[in-house]
């Protein structure tokens, strides 16, 4: 009985472990799950504030994707966002097309974009595509802040969401959803043969290059896969908060993932999604707290950004890797799939 | 040893560098520019030449930077807006002050000193985020040098952009004019007097940051760093020291960029962000690095703006230049003048 239990107990783990998720992660996986009902959090407005913090998470893990393993700054990155979010958005409100299919077809413009982006600048210096990237952004803001026939411009579009109630529950499990298939989508890329050459670029070019790796085809798959899901869950967006405006593809919200990809580790994955919940909750506490003082919130962005690049630049997957990585207990092992 | 080439003329020289990429792109710009003249007025030359000559002082600090000290720079847009700001402080005393006891020395001086010392601002504060944000990454880690000083120069651009909300608000902090002089009349235009001096103004400091660059013993150094730092420190060029002073002159730059064109760009929060754009589309339109190149870039970038605005609509200001990048990244990616630091590959 005990036997047949562990094995049973082994498979569920091995099954886990094959898509990239630890018992430990899984574990805080089902915690966020359950953290709407927990008291302090299970009011509307905190609900509201923690989709926010799960979508960033997942925004965070997709720049991540292209910041941590290639090491190209994707400084256009809430544009491609916006790309999906306005074509699910605006076939959604003048076609008539379902959101829930939208999302999915938003993908294809931000993918494309990606791949024509990283084509025209990943071959040269990493700097070539950050800023080539925002160029690209400030291009379609231009354009969609403009073309009011079809945007609305400024005025913000309106669009029908995904369900018909108001409540922000059943919103919060499509976004954890959501964000556990990018989740396991990006580990598994990484944990491919893929991710082992998206490694090597990232970290020694000549080495790589050497061992018969061509950079920039990798990069581009690399790009172009972190653009694509940025469409999909910008397509999220869209259909959640139910208006959209340019302002989605700014440079300050690409900023925004950016530190939270940056405090949460880089080239972890996870660590962006660990880092958003605190995160939002702390932003969000200081602009409703300090509602005077208008823009100490990004203030502190900064600071955090400086400070985190200088000091600790490793984030929170340092810190879990000092604490809990290297730990020689017994069961943080076995949570960790450190035990064989 | 005989030159066995046929004699060449000056004439064949021209041709051939009107063949070259920046030959083209120079010859085409003229080509536009006068197009554009006859088509609208003078003005699209008088705001070209004004506006240009700024992109290009801005430009040539970031081109500096990356050439010396490989940051991508991001913040010399808000060098822009603290130069604005500060000129915006030191020159409204002074206009009040002016209104009770009109004084026409005080009134020709004064937005010169607001000018300098805005200049001056943008040096020290600049040569504070060397001291206190570059140099303590460089002592820890050189790994992914450039994506970890673009993020930390992010860092500084959001920091000063609400740093200046938080404590200046969001309110468009300008002047009219520096000076309340009548216009000039050139071939018929008139231009005001604070155009006609922005111009002239840039001018002289671009020759004499090319005279500094060139002769005096700073500048050597400073030039012999970019070519390489190893060999420089090996001569006894102190590094330290060349870094704080790149850093300086750049943020420096910036600065009186913005402090020039307070009549033309208000100080609030996010007024770096179109300057920002200008110069790092120069940059890469003349070649990552290239500071010579910088002050021609700087002149057709600003033409291309102005015929965006002029001929399409303001909101396109950002999209229309973008195809002027593709097709230079696809054709010349090391920019029209080429990049002479390091190469724009990746190696």
């Amino acid at each position: 009985m005990e036997h047949s239990n562990r094995a049973n107990n082994g498979g569920i783990r091995k099954a886990l472990g094959n898509f990239g998720i630890t018992p430990l992660g899984g574990l805080s996986f089902v915690v966020l799950a359950l953290l709407p009902f927990i008291p302090p959090f299970n009011k509307e407005y905190l609900i509201r504030w923690l989709i926010g913090a799960v979508l960033l998470g997942a925004q965070a893990m997709a720049f991540d994707f292209t910041s941590g393993y290639i090491s190209i700054v994707n400084f256009g990155f809430c544009a491609f966002f916006g790309l999906g979010a306005y074509t699910s958005a605006v076939l959604a409100a003048k076609a008539g097309v379902s959101p829930w299919l939208g999302m999915f077809i938003g993908v294809f413009p931000a993918a494309l974009l990606g791949f024509l982006t990283g084509v025209l600048t990943l071959r040269l210096r990493g700097i070539f595509a950050a800023v080539m990237a925002w160029f690209v952004g400030l291009a379609l803001m231009g354009i969609t802040t403009k073309w009011i026939k079809l945007t609305e411009g400024p005025l913000g579009l309106n669009t029908p969401t995904l369900l018909k109630t108001s409540a922000n529950l059943p919103y919060f499990y499509i976004v954890l959803v959501m964000m556990i298939v990018v989740y396991i989508v990006l580990k598994r890329v990484v944990a491919s043969p893929i991710g082992l050459a998206f490694k090597a670029i990232g970290q020694n070019m000549e080495a790589a290059r050497t061992s018969g790796i061509n950079p920039a085809r990798y990069r581009i798959i690399n790009f172009t896969l972190s653009c694509a899901f940025a469409g999909w869950l910008g397509g999220f967006y869209a259909h959640y908060y139910g208006v959209l405006m340019p302002d989605v593809m700014s440079t300050a919200k690409t900023i925004e993932v950016l530190v939270v990809a940056y405090i949460g580790g880089r080239g972890s994955l996870w660590g962006g999604m660990f880092a958003a919940i605190p995160f939002v909750y702390a932003m969000e506490f200081i602009r409703s707290f300090f509602s005077k003082l208008s823009g100490l919130n990004l203030l502190l962005y900064g600071l955090f950004l400086i400070l985190i690049m200088i000091y600790y630049p490793g984030g929170v997957a340092q810190i879990y890797q000092t604490l809990v990585g290297k730990s020689k207990n017994r069961i943080i092992r076995m949570l960790t799939n450190k035990d064989k | 040893m005989i030159d066995a080439r046929p004699e060449r003329s000056i004439l064949n020289h021209f041709a051939d560098g009107a063949r070259s990429a920046a030959g083209i792109t120079i010859l085409a710009t003229a080509a536009l520019l006068v197009a554009a003249t006859i088509d609208k007025g003078p003005y699209i030359i008088v705001n070209t030449i004004v506006t240009g000559g700024m992109w290009a002082l801005m430009s040539m600090g970031l081109a500096l930077v990356f050439g010396v000290m490989n940051i991508p720079h991001f913040a010399v847009g808000e060098f822009f807006m603290t130069g604005g700001l500060l000129a915006f402080f030191a020159v409204t005393p002074f206009n009040d002050f002016l209104s009770r006891h009109p004084q026409p020395f005080v009134s020709a001086i004064s937005p010169l000193i607001a000018i300098f010392a805005a200049a001056l601002g943008g040096y020290l504060l600049g040569v504070l985020s060397e001291y206190i944000i570059f140099r303590p990454l460089r002592k820890r880690s050189r790994e992914q040098w450039v994506m970890n000083t673009f993020l930390l120069t992010l860092g500084i651009s959001v920091f000063m952009i609400n740093g200046h909300q938080l404590v200046f608000g969001t309110e468009f902090k300008g002047i009219v004019n520096y000076w309340n002089y009548p216009s000039l009349s050139i071939f018929g235009v008139y231009i005001s007097f604070d155009r006609v001096f922005v111009f002239t103004f840039a001018v002289i400091v671009m020759a004499a940051l090319g005279v500094f660059m060139k002769f005096a013993r700073m500048g050597q150094a400073i030039r012999a760093v970019s070519q390489d730092e190893t060999g420089a420190l090996m001569v006894g060029i102190r590094l330290n020291k060349i870094h704080a002073l790149t850093m300086g002159l750049s943020c420096g730059l910036g600065a009186l960029a913005g402090a020039c064109l307070l009549f033309m760009f208000p100080s609030y929060p996010t007024v770096g962000i179109g300057p920002l754009y200008n110069a790092w589309f120069v940059v890469i339109v003349v070649g990552l690095g290239n500071v010579a190149g910088t002050v021609v870039g700087g002149f057709i970038v600003a033409l291309f703006q102005i015929l965006t605005t002029v001929y399409i609509g303001e909101g396109y200001g950002f999209v229309v230049p973008s195809i002027l990048i593709i097709i230079i990244l696809i054709f010349k990616p090391s920019g029209i003048f080429g990049s002479p630091v390091r190469g724009v590959l990746d190696r």
